[in-house]
């Protein structure tokens, strides 16, 4: 910081007085003629001649002049207190503004919960859908499945390679039909056993073929299946069913045969 | 010369009889200041009107710790002033290329804009040197330039002017003091 001898010599102070300096400059000036007295008293002497200076060579301005500025100043006072007025209206207004903003994030509310609503509404819509379409899925896939299955045993049994025989039960089961469907030359033996007469749980059908005398097994009928894949035998002579213990038997119980066909 | 620090106090409660008073003892300076930058009395007037007006809307930023309120008021008529006379040549400069400066100042006005009182006191120099950054508003490095002289010197010639003033004022009073004795 610079000293007071320094301070007087370097002319800042004129400067200061004739409002040459930089904001930064004047406040550095301000702050210390604020804490050294001496240095104040001497500014303030050197004010005051420049103020005599002022007033020596003072030019008197037109009368009019005072007049208009209390007119202005008059002017400027009105537009002050019309600025409270307007001011007390922006207040008005500003309310008014709360009031629409309110109503608007009220209305912003309801339609949420309403929303919120549909939303929970069309959510369970959804989930029931869902579940429907999985259903449906479901439905479709067993349906293809079948519909495979029935393919299946309608191209196997409607070419012109398959014969078809009916098996008649004798007496011992006259109500039974079966019908088997042999390829030759795909070697396939399709077996439709529904005209089967029901058997006892601990009994079952046996399918068998006759090649040279000897029966050989051609599975088992199962109790629960329409058509029914049988092993093919080659050469054999004729198909025969006979009704043998459940599981199965490794030789044919002949008494129980209830139907046999030549093929 | 002390302030009258009530009646300032006043115009800062924005009182419009202050206004007057201020007006009515400080026009005169400020006018003379204001005339002697712009040199046109049309427009000198109107500036005058807006320095008072300025002094009135920011009479609570004056802070008597900081100088006397004349000196704050002489600072505003000055910018007030200069920044006048910046737009004024900057228009003049827009309208014809040719005309750069209107200085044009008639006779009646070159006598009022004499310097009188003290300062006729003064060595050429000195007085040269208070009236062009006292009453023509040039900064000390302008004006060091129009005097043709080193800063440094030009600062001299304003401490030097300054003290003269002084001692000036100082053998008024004493006059003054004397004839004042006399009477009583």
């Amino acid at each position: 910081m610079m000293d007071r001898n320094s301070i007087k010599d370097t002319g800042i102070l004129e400067q200061y007085l004739l409002g040459e300096l930089s904001d930064k400059q004047m406040t550095e000036v301000e702050n210390i003629l604020k804490q050294d007295q001496e240095l104040r008293e001497y500014f303030l002497a050197m004010e005051d001649d420049f103020e005599k200076l002022a007033i020596e060579n003072a030019i008197p301005p037109p009368i009019h002049i005072k007049k208009s500025l209390l007119t202005a100043v008059a002017s400027t006072k009105t537009l002050d207190d019309s600025d409270k007025v307007i001011s007390i209206k922006t207040k008005d207004r500003r309310s008014i503004y709360m009031t629409i903003a309110a109503s608007f994030a009220l209305l912003f509310a309801l339609s949420s919960g309403w929303l919120y609503n549909q939303w929970q509404t069309a959510r369970n819509t959804i989930k029931t859908v869902q579940n429907q379409t999985v259903d449906f899925q479901n439905r479709i896939n067993t349906l293809e499945n079948q519909l495979n299955e029935t393919n299946k045993w309608y191209t196997a049994i409607n070419t012109p390679n398959t014969i078809q025989l009916i098996l008649k039960g004798n007496k011992i089961s006259p109500n039974s039909t079966a019908i088997t469907y042999v390829n030759h030359t795909e070697k396939t033996v399709i077996l439709n056993a529904k005209g089967l007469v029901k058997l006892d749980q601990n009994k079952t059908y046996q399918m068998w073929a006759d090649v040279d005398g000897e029966m050989i097994d051609m599975g088992i009928v199962a109790s629960n299946q329409d058509m029914i894949a049988m092993k093919y035998i080659d050469n054999a002579a004729s198909i025969n069913i006979t009704i043998e213990p459940a599981g199965g038997n490794d030789h044919p119980t002949v008494e129980r045969l209830i139907s046999n066909v030549f093929l | 010369m002390q302030d009258n620090l009530g009646l300032i106090k006043r115009l800062q409660n924005q009182d419009s009889t202050a206004l007057s008073s201020i007006y009515d003892q400080y026009s005169g300076a400020l006018y003379g200041v204001i005339l002697r930058i712009c040199k046109n009395e049309e427009q000198a007037q109107d500036l005058l009107q807006e320095t008072f007006l300025k002094i009135w809307q920011k009479a609570h930023q004056y802070d008597p710790q900081k100088g006397k309120f004349f000196t704050w008021s002489y600072r505003i008529a000055k910018n007030i002033s200069l920044n006048a006379m910046r737009k004024t040549s900057k228009l003049i400069q827009n309208e014809d290329l040719s005309v750069y400066e209107n200085k044009e100042v008639n006779e009646n006005q070159i006598d009022i804009l004499q310097l009188n009182g003290s300062l006729k006191l003064l060595d050429p120099h000195h007085q040269k040197a208070l009236e062009l950054v006292y009453f023509n508003g040039l900064t000390h490095r302008e004006a060091h330039k129009e005097m043709d002289v080193p800063l440094g010197t030009f600062k001299s010639y304003i401490k030097q002017a300054l003290k003269k003033l002084r001692e000036t004022y100082q053998k008024e009073l004493f006059l003054l003091w004397i004839i004042l004795e006399k009477m009583i």
